[in-house]
């Protein structure tokens, strides 16, 4: 008797506990997930049997079987290649965690299509739910990583380029150099002819000088 | 993101042999079992109703009692039938006539006998040992189906936590009619009704939470590594 899986009228039917190889491989094409021919011989459900028994090379295999379908299941549901695979391990991890529900004596089939078709609606409501939340980035968000339009920060750069102004030549060549252009200490001291020292040394009195500074201001 | 290749590969190598599930009416049968140790220790502890003879002589009380129990007894076997990937949802169906009889004849015997209050009015101790029978009843049976059917959380959580409350809210209400002694029609409604109610409700409310808190390691990792 044909057992359906119950989830829609695109569920794939299985037949007892054969299934067969165009519906295994998901278009009846050679997939490179496949171990080998002898998968083809074997079923399913004597593998997963296996596998709950612990045979790793039996479960291996069925799980390099079953990607495939699950690939085409998947692919029905979502377009973007990464969604499916994404799909894909999701149904594998659920497959692998409640792999003692199955019970060898009935099809594997419609056990494995439920958990499928469960797992992609699930991730189908997921995303619904996300995308309901969220909006796309546009070019009139890229304000932080494009600093002339972001227009907030315009007066705290004028502020902090005044302070920096304001410091002793010592000071402010060393910051220039090692925060505003980032360069490394020695880079800095071929740069400006000061010794590594004392660069970190006026690095720290201007960055003290600069706190002062900066606070006061917002103090006032 | 893990490539699917490896993900079978580190799925097959931590491979550890599992103990397939018994038999979904087995497993029904060894929770009812627990349900009947609880009720008979409730019965040593706090004492049947002193007229539970009597009352099971009127044919009306024997028969919401059957049909409470009946209810818990097939909704348990129903949680267990849905909570399997490959057995039909509409297996959730199995304790609705039960559960209408059960509904109908608490309903009946309000109707046709409205008793306000009883001879002796409503007490601290009525209250006290009500809710002893309620937490008693309910707490071991409600975690031992938690426990019994935690792989459903993936699978279809909104049907297992409902017949799952099902279940314990009707044997809770047998352990009830069993062991206080209650006329009065606005404590049989609460007794019935809200119970059924209490469970269904903190069922839907914190079932889900619970299920994803006893699911599966691997599968908690799995949302995890998923969070779309």
């Amino acid at each position: 008797m044909p057992i359906s899986s119950g989830g829609g009228p695109q569920s794939p039917v299985f037949a007892g506990n054969t299934v067969p190889d165009r519906q295994r491989t998901g278009s009846g094409e050679p997939n490179e997930d496949s171990v080998g021919p002898s998968v083809c011989d074997t079923d399913w459900s004597i593998l997963m049997a296996r596998g709950q028994d612990g045979d790793a090379v039996s479960y291996l295999r069925l799980l390099n079987a079953i990607t495939p379908y699950l690939r085409t299941l998947a692919a029905q549901r979502h377009r973007d290649p990464s969604d499916v695979e994404d799909a894909v391990q999701d149904v594998l991890l659920t497959v692998h965690s409640i792999r003692h529900t199955y019970d060898p004596m009935r099809p594997f089939g419609p056990w494995l299509v439920a958990i499928a078709n469960r797992r992609l609606v699930d991730r189908l409501r997921r995303q619904g739910r996300t995308s309901a939340r969220e909006t796309p980035l546009t070019d009139e968000h890229e304000n932080v990583p494009a600093p002339q339009a972001n227009i907030e920060g315009l007066s705290d750069r004028y502020e902090l380029n005044g302070a920096i102004d304001r410091l002793p030549v010592k000071q402010r060549q060393a910051i220039r150099l090692l925060k505003l252009k980032e360069m490394s200490l020695k880079e800095a001291a071929l740069a400006s002819g000061m010794t590594v020292a004392s660069l970190k040394i006026a690095t720290h009195r201007a960055l003290k000088s600069l706190q002062k500074m900066l606070t006061d201001r917002s103090g006032t | 993101m893990i490539k699917t290749p490896d993900l079978i590969a580190s799925l097959a190598t931590n491979l550890a042999p599992v103990r397939r599930l018994r038999p979904p009416v087995a497993r029904a049968t060894y929770w009812l079992l627990l349900a009947l140790a609880v009720l008979i220790i409730l019965a040593v502890g706090l004492g049947v109703r002193s007229d539970l003879a009597q009352r099971l002589s009127e044919p009306m009380f024997a028969l919401c009692m059957i049909a409470s129990l009946l209810t818990g007894v097939l909704a348990a076997v129903a949680a267990c039938l849905v909570s399997l990937p490959d057995r039909s949802r509409f297996w959730v169906l199995l304790p609705a006539p039960a559960f209408i009889a059960w509904a109908w004849i608490v309903g009946y015997q309000c109707l046709v006998r409205w008793i306000s209050i009883g001879p002796n009015g409503i007490g601290f101790g009525d209250a006290a040992r009500f809710c002893a029978t309620v937490v008693l009843t309910s707490l071991p049976l409600s975690l031992a189906m938690l426990l019994m059917l935690r792989y459903a959380a993936p699978m279809r959580p909104t049907a297992v936590i409902f017949m799952g409350s099902l279940a314990v809210a009707a044997i809770t209400a047998t352990a009830l009619a069993l062991f206080l002694a209650i006329n009065a029609s606005i404590m049989i409604l609460i007794l019935n009704c809200g119970t059924a109610a209490l469970f269904i409700g903190m069922g839907g409310a914190f079932g889900r939470a619970l299920f994803r808190w006893v699911a599966p390691k691997t599968l908690r990792r799995g949302d995890e590594t998923h969070p779309s």
